[in-house]
């Protein structure tokens, strides 16, 4: 019990912790800012938990915000409409993740391998679409995705909320969400239950590209242009939040309340780092550790069951 | 005395799996561990083989205390189990698996391969297995496996050998070989140690026997003087009838027919049919094609040719997903891989197959999920205790009542059983035969696959037996094991 509240505990500690260290902490502009940096990851990281509970993994969600994030920025430019932008950037982190689903579902190949070729394959598409460049956005008000207020709270922060409620209702109160966990626990269970597994999996990356999707625009929103550079390395801060927050790499395992709780860690982390002058060295060295201590805590856990 | 557990006592976090046992085993015995399930054989074992350590109690290994902290050192002194899961690294070869970490060396520290495959060759013959030493391990059946297991441990050169179910995945002609092996190795003054469910197997290889129930020995002494009822209850510390006898159903509606299925080369034109209420055996030697029709059947192995009807209709088997569609059930042979998830609470592995009994329009209502699960877990009396727990956490027997039960909520007709007694204790077992007879009696058609041809006949209305992937006859449920061994082996290998 006290190894599942973990998580939890270590956030509250890190809160309490980084209010008394620094003065500037617990203040509205920092913690907004907060938010407002986090966001992209957090919202990967909901989607990433999807597929790890569904026994899958998506390397590729770096590539994809990028590439959902400049076709998103090129309609926002040509529509000069904010929410048919947004639409196609989702619409695009939809599409990459029908591909990773057919692939891994169809070619029955590891998903590990497909998504580290889509990660390659994304990411060339989106540098030959943009010729290497930003798009920069022309459309001012564009900015309000990232930086705009909603009834005094930022507004990713509502983004966050309602994807966060979605997904916490899709894993928990739906059929699908249910199947998700089956697979990803024993796919052979799955399989002899009657389960279409090809059509979970796949729904799977699909609502994890949809969320990258959304997590591109909101990058794009903050810098107003589509990078076809954007979110390097983001793949692993995304899985990192999912397996810190008690998800398993084995499947079966996860939920949206630990992948939050897992992202506000390393969120306040970084947080807490700049705030006390400590090198960002130092923070990537500290969120390592804490990856690999969480896993091993999660591990004694399970070597009890099986 | 060759070995001796004294007062061992072990926990795991806040479960007790030991406190007293007790055993002591001699130079040139067969002894015998019993107990039902989540007695504690398979832990006394482990810390007798230095998996595990003991948290109190002596260990005396020729009168000396001794004490392991790794199986390492307790193979050292001549310790050896032959594991009830394979331990094999699937994909290396019989010899190689047999050798393994003591490789035959040339003069530079090379692995001489043409010794260790002769001498892997020398060893199958030896002692008669069917087995080829260059095949790759993971393309062997179950019992090929333990095969390889038990030959891995006796190369060793042991004076203590552990046999942990070494038989409960073998057909009757691999069993036998295995009692050879044993007793051979009785004579050559080796203590052997066998662990076993089976109470038919006792009375031809074993000298004496140790009792464990609720982690304590309760019972040590020589098997002559022990009646099967005096055991059983030593074992489960109640009457329990040793053999349960099932009253047949009159036969209704024809549920299920098979015609001319084929599935080259393992199967060949396969015919018969089940009605509601009847609960049809296949007998067969391993490998006869069993568990390939029961695939083929579900959907999971695609068919060359042949028909599948289901009530009378003809239903083509894509995939599991059809099957289940059409009332077809499977529980697998090997329920830790194929039926169960053991992460998931019992619940919801209950529930896995019928989600859309307790969701409307894709949203799940969690407090039927609950009450559907509760009324089936009691229904077939699965020892938990909390319908949340996981499944993972249940004994054997109870492992097999979930999957059931997944099955039950699915309201399902058609039945097949894939050796549904494997590795669970005799309590369970009755219980598994009651809720089968149950079904059978709210006219539901069962196909029996089993290995265990005393509970084939006791079950089954009528019994088919294969051979080499076809069917080679019918039987009626009373008929006898000469009589189907006959069949499932051939007269040739019969009179061999």
């Amino acid at each position: 019990m006290i190894q599942k509240l973990l998580p939890f505990l270590t956030l509250i500690a890190l809160f309490a912790g980084l209010s008394i260290a620094s003065p500037s902490f617990l203040t509205t502009s920092n913690l907004s800012s907060v938010i407002r940096q986090t966001a992209v990851i957090d919202i990967m990281a909901l989607g990433m938990t999807v597929i790890i509970i569904a026994g899958g993994i998506d390397l590729s969600v770096g590539s994809v915000m990028a590439l959902a994030g400049l076709l998103g920025c090129m309609v926002v430019n040509r529509e000069v409409s904010i929410p048919l932008g947004m639409f196609a950037g989702i619409l695009a982190g939809l599409a990459c993740g029908f591909i990773n689903g057919l692939a891994t579902t169809q070619l029955r190949i590891n998903p590990f391998i497909v998504t580290l070729g889509t990660l390659g394959i994304f990411r060339g598409v989106a540098l030959i679409l943009s010729n290497g460049l930003p798009v920069n956005v022309s459309v001012p008000s564009f900015q309000y995705v990232a930086q705009g207020n909603l009834l005094g709270i930022p507004f990713v922060l509502w983004i966050l909320l309602i994807c966060a409620a979605a997904i916490h209702v899709l894993l928990e109160h739906t059929r699908l969400g249910r199947h998700a966990f089956a697979i990803g626990s024993n796919p052979e269970a799955a399989l002899y239950a009657g389960i279409n597994v090809s059509r979970v999996t796949t729904a799977a990356y699909m609502i994890g590209g949809a969320m990258t999707g959304l997590a591109g625009m909101i990058g794009a929103s903050r810098l107003m242009a589509g990078q076809p550079t954007a979110g390097q390395g983001y793949e692993l801060q995304a899985i990192a939040a999912v397996v810190i927050g008690g998800g398993s790499l084995r499947g079966g395992e996860g939920s949206v309340v630990g992948t939050l709780v897992g992202a506000f860690i390393m969120g306040l982390l970084s947080n807490g780092s700049d705030l006390l002058g400590i090198s960002p060295y130092v923070q990537q060295a500290i969120i390592g550790a804490i990856i690999v201590f969480a896993v091993w805590v999660d591990e004694l856990r399970k070597r009890r069951v099986a | 005395m060759l070995v001796e557990l004294r007062g061992i006592e072990k926990h795991f976090g806040g479960i007790r799996a030991l406190r007293n046992g007790n055993l002591s085993v001699q130079a040139g015995e067969i002894h015998l561990l019993m107990g039902e399930n989540g007695a504690g054989k398979s832990t006394l074992m482990k810390i007798l083989a230095g998996m595990i350590a003991p948290d109190a109690g002596q260990i005396l290994f020729k009168g000396e205390p001794i004490s392991f902290r790794k199986p390492v050192e307790a193979s050292a002194v001549g310790i050896a189990m032959v594991h009830q899961e394979s331990l094999l690294a699937p994909h290396l070869t019989v010899a190689e698996n047999i050798f393994l970490g003591r490789e035959p060396k040339s003069r530079f520290g090379i692995v001489d391969r043409k010794r260790m495959m002769a001498s892997a060759k020398a060893l199958l013959e030896e002692h008669q297995f069917p087995l080829d030493a260059e095949r790759l391990v993971e393309t062997l059946s179950p019992a090929g496996k333990q095969l390889v297991e038990i030959c891995r441990a006796i190369q060793h050169g042991s004076s203590v050998l552990i046999f942990d179910e070494p038989t409960s995945s073998l057909s009757n002609a691999e069993t036998d070989a295995v009692f050879r092996i044993v007793l051979r190795l009785r004579e050559r003054g080796m203590g052997v140690i066998y662990i076993t469910h089976r109470l038919e197997e006792l009375r031809s290889i074993g000298d004496r026997v140790t009792v464990l129930r609720d982690g304590q020995t309760v019972h040590t002494g020589d098997l002559s003087g022990l009646t099967t009822a005096q055991l059983i209850q030593h074992m489960v510390g109640r009457d329990v009838h040793a053999t349960f006898h099932r009253n047949s159903v009159t036969p209704g509606a024809e549920l299920l027919r098979v015609e001319n299925l084929s599935r080259t080369p393992l199967l060949r034109d396969i015919n018969f049919s089940v009605r509601a209420g009847e609960i049809v055996g296949i007998a067969g030697l391993i490998g006869a094609g069993r568990t390939e029709l029961c695939r083929c059947l579900f959907g999971l192995d695609p068919i060359n040719s042949g028909r599948i009807f289901i009530a009378g209709n003809e239903t083509r088997m894509r995939s599991p997903r059809h099957a289940v569609q059409a009332g077809m059930a499977l529980v697998p042979e090997d329920r830790q891989r194929a039926g169960l998830a053991k992460m998931l609470p019992i619940n919801q592995n209950i529930t896995m197959a019928a989600l859309d009994r307790v969701s409307r329009f894709g949203l799940l209502n969690h407090a039927e999920e609950r009450r559907l699960g509760s009324q089936q877990a009691a229904q077939l009396r699965i020892k938990l205790s909390s319908i949340n727990q996981l499944a993972g956490r249940l004994s054997g027997g109870n492992q097999q009542k979930v999957v059931i039960a997944k099955w039950l909520v699915r309201g399902a007709r058609v039945f097949l059983f894939d050796e549904p007694t494997r590795g669970i204790d005799v309590g369970a077992k009755a219980e598994v035969f009651e809720t089968m007879s149950q079904l059978a009696r709210d006219g539901a058609g069962l196909v029996m696959v089993s290995s265990e041809l005393p509970e084939l006949l006791q079950m089954a209305d009528r019994i088919l037996v294969m051979r080499q992937g076809r069917l080679v006859g019918e039987l009626p449920g009373r008929t006898t094991q000469e009589e189907i061994m006959y069949l499932a082996a051939g007269s040739s290998e019969v009179s061999r």
